[in-house]
């Protein structure tokens, strides 16, 4: 081996080095910058909810908004749900939680989500991806016919995966933080 | 006709979207949801006021980042107040400690020294049965984890050193002359085998519950209860649970707190691992 290669292995090496230390750290700009866009996910999932649990939705309708809810969920997501009186959690896949939320037998169903959201700070995972905590709260309606009214509110704690990615623009690689939503954790909690 | 098959479809148009401001709707924020400690996270940021009163983040370089007056406003805050034996001394005594200009202690979520302690439950043997995990940070390649360290299972603690004929319980001193025929007298008995082993041997109930789960004989149902404790602070200990009650004392609080030397601590933790 000539010095010269030596010298280009040795570069090589450091360079690679450089690589694995140059994991992307965010932020605080960044950071505020994420949090928006999980925000978005956020109301997005709440748009959803509010369509797939309105009864005037027609079926058909709110399978089709069911797929599109799941495309902000990364896979194996599930719902972990408890109550006031059972306070083990309780759990569901987001798909079935969807289709128990279109299927509940209420004439008219409100969603209401209050307008607080509380971010966690985002904390990198061993395999390189970061996760957060996106706290909100809504409130449940349902009424019937019969005047049997039910309301609850519920706090969501939302889990939040920030992954940085690559695309290719034009031949150009472009690089974007993409934001999926995971697990949620919903407790009926006591009004104030 | 072509004016006619516009003018419907902006009817149409605008009807969706009012039909579309119908669907769900946004309220104001509740007071008890800005005072609630809503997160673990929230309850670190708080202690070591790194958020503004809205909750958003603050860094170093904003004038009330870990803010003495501030810290001492928001740790009052993070009490169970309706715990009685949280004194107002303790409280004082506790704050301005760890608000001392000359030495502020600050909670540091990668700094260690705090686990979380989780009831399951899980069948067992056909029934339903609580499983203590203890859970706390493990750092990987460049992330953490939380990993389980420890468990409690009570049926396990019935399976050692219950026997209180315990003293006549060891393989004589010459049994090696006899090619350790007696052995089979040990192993007559199940219950009491562990008795045969040496003074350091201390069960260990990961692996017992490893071995159970992978036989099938324990199964994971739910998550029953989580709380967790802290043994950063000099000198300090404290439990931190969830509250879920009117009010705006509600969310992650401290509901036991001690003054208690480091040499000390060590005896604390036994005690919450179920070891003494």
């Amino acid at each position: 081996m000539n010095k010269s290669t030596i010298f280009l292995s040795l570069i090589l090496i450091f360079t690679a080095v450089i690589t694995v230390v140059a994991q992307p750290e965010i932020s605080p700009e960044r950071k505020l910058a994420i949090d928006s866009l999980a925000l978005e996910k956020v109301k997005d999932l709440g748009k959803y909810i509010s369509i797939i649990g309105n009864k005037d939705t027609p079926f058909s309708e709110a399978n089709r908004v069911i797929d599109r809810a799941l495309e902000l969920f990364s896979d194996g997501s599930q719902m972990g749900v408890s109550s006031l009186n059972n306070k083990d959690i309780q759990y569901f896949g987001i798909r079935e939680y969807f289709q128990r939320l279109m299927a509940l037998n209420y004439d008219r169903v409100k969603i209401e989500w209050f307008n607080i959201e509380y971010i966690s700070d985002l904390v990198r995972q061993p395999d390189g991806r970061y996760v957060g905590v996106i706290t909100i709260y809504q409130r449940f309606t349902g009424e019937s016919d019969d005047g049997m009214k039910y309301v609850d509110t519920t706090k969501k704690d939302i889990t939040v995966y920030v992954e940085r990615k690559q695309t290719q623009i034009q031949g150009r690689v472009i690089g974007f933080w993409d934001v999926l939503l995971g697990d949620i954790r919903v407790t009926e909690t006591k009004p104030g | 006709m072509k004016r006619l098959t516009l003018v419907v479809l902006i009817l149409q148009l605008i009807c969706s979207v009012a039909s579309a401001q119908e669907i769900g709707s946004y309220l104001g924020g509740e007071k008890f949801m800005y005072a609630e400690t809503k997160q673990i996270n929230q309850f670190f940021r708080r202690f070591n006021s790194e958020e503004n009163l809205d909750g958003k983040r603050i860094y170093e370089g904003d004038p009330n980042y870990h803010k003495k007056n501030i810290r001492s406003n928001y740790i009052r805050m993070l009490f169970d107040n309706q715990n009685k034996e949280i004194t107002e001394n303790i409280k004082s005594d506790f704050i301005s400690e760890v608000t001392d200009p000359n030495i502020p202690s600050f909670l540091d979520y990668y700094g260690g020294r705090w686990f979380a302690e989780v009831d399951t439950k899980f069948t067992y043997l056909g029934q339903s049965r609580t499983v203590v995990l203890f859970l706390e940070l493990e750092k990987e390649n460049l992330g953490i984890k939380w990993v389980i360290n420890n468990v409690y299972f009570y049926p396990f603690t019935k399976l050692f050193y219950t026997d209180s004929t315990a003293i006549t319980k060891f393989l004589h001193p010459m049994s090696h002359e006899l090619d350790f025929m007696n052995l089979i007298k040990v192993f007559k008995e199940p219950n009491t085998v562990e008795y045969y082993f040496d003074e350091e041997f201390k069960p260990d109930f990961r692996t017992l519950f490893l071995y159970e789960i992978k036989k099938g004989d324990l199964i994971f149902e739910t998550v029953e209860k989580v709380s967790f404790h802290f043994f950063q602070l000099n000198n300090w200990y404290f439990h931190l649970q969830e509250f879920n009650r009117e009010g705006n004392n509600r969310g992650w609080l401290i509901a036991n707190i001690s003054k208690i030397p480091e040499d000390q601590k060590d005896m604390l933790l036994k005690y919450i691992y179920y070891e003494q």
